[in-house]
């Protein structure tokens, strides 16, 4: 599937120890013919030469640093590389690379600076109930503290202009990125629109999300980034 | 009543902090627990604290003692978070540097 302009994509894939998945991410997505950069997060097995092998472009931290920061590596190695769409995917293979499509058409028509993904406007199979309520209260959160009226706030889909990854500097190295962001668009005025997109759990992916300590550590990471500059 | 609730707000989210700290740094997790957890029972139990400040021979006065150091203590530790948060910035600057110098292109990842 292409739109054309594929060649000023760049889809940015945060890596840590995914040498079983990310194959065939990366496969899927040079298939739909975008560029891709994975960034290797410190990972301790073969992340990073199964994505070269498989056609992506490796960044690879020295030591792990956390998806926050991995993001924004590969945001900032993108628009270093002429990027005008830059897009963000999850490694674990929980993402449809078909669905990035939508993102940038959405961008297209809209004029928008971010298109986010949204799950519960698309769908997702086998979420369990506790990630379902886990998500429910992110929601509610996000839309208390930012004022966005977001359906979905912790997917890592989404995409954005060059204009607007120029704006955004994610500092929150850890999962409180998504967070971050969206604190960043409600700030600075930034524009977006959600997209409906599908997420594929498997076992695989489940054992590599988050969970409540998980809830309580981005509280802390966002409590904590409104005390220092 | 007002100055109890207030000090089992800050405590209980120092405890939150502690927990969550605990993988990284357990002794600093549960010292941290410990102490909060101190802090809370002093506060809402201060005729403890005097019967202990009796055993030990210290008069009444080391009941605001204690809640400032926990405080203090507590605050302290914070100002040690922020400061590492700050330098892990730094750290993470430098590494993006050089990952980016030194990206892989699909030919030479092999």
């Amino acid at each position: 599937m292409g739109t054309g302009t594929e060649n000023s994509v760049w889809v940015v894939v945060a890596a840590y120890n995914e040498a079983q998945v990310i194959g065939q991410v990366v496969c899927d997505l040079i298939g739909c013919g975008y560029r891709v950069v994975v960034v290797d997060d410190g990972s301790t097995e073969a992340t990073g030469p199964i994505s070269g092998a498989a056609g992506a472009v490796v960044v690879t931290h020295a030591v792990n640093l956390g998806q926050g920061a991995a993001l924004q590596t590969g945001i900032e190695f993108a628009t270093r590389n002429g990027a005008e769409t830059i897009v963000t995917f999850d490694a674990d293979g929980q993402h449809r690379a078909g669905d990035v499509a939508m993102l940038m058409e959405a961008l297209a028509k809209t004029g928008a600076d971010f298109a986010l993904g949204s799950r519960f406007l698309g769908g997702a199979t086998a979420m369990p109930h506790s990630r379902r309520m886990l998500l429910r209260a992110a929601i509610w959160f996000t839309r208390v503290t930012t004022g966005l009226q977001v359906t979905d706030t912790h997917n890592g889909l989404r995409a954005m202009t060059r204009d607007g990854a120029s704006r955004i500097r994610l500092r929150q190295n850890r999962m409180a990125h998504a967070s971050e962001l969206l604190e960043t668009i409600a700030r600075s005025g930034l524009r977006y629109v959600e997209v409906p997109v599908t997420i594929e759990y498997s076992a695989y992916s489940l054992a590599k999300g988050q969970g409540l300590a998980d809830s309580l550590k981005v509280l802390v990471d966002l409590s904590a980034h409104r005390l220092h500059r | 009543m007002i100055a109890q609730i207030s000090f089992s707000i800050l405590l209980g989210g120092i405890m939150m902090y502690a927990w969550t700290e605990y993988a990284r740094a357990p002794a600093i997790g549960l010292v941290g627990l410990i102490v909060a957890a101190a802090g809370l029972y002093f506060v809402w139990l201060p005729e403890h604290a005097t019967w202990i400040a009796a055993w030990a021979g210290i008069g009444r006065g080391v009941d605001l003692i204690l809640y400032v150091w926990v405080v203090i203590s507590l605050l302290v530790m914070l100002n040690l978070h922020l400061k590492l948060r700050a330098q892990m910035e730094l750290i993470t600057a430098l590494a993006r540097e050089v990952a980016i110098a030194n990206a892989h292109s699909p030919a030479t990842t092999q």
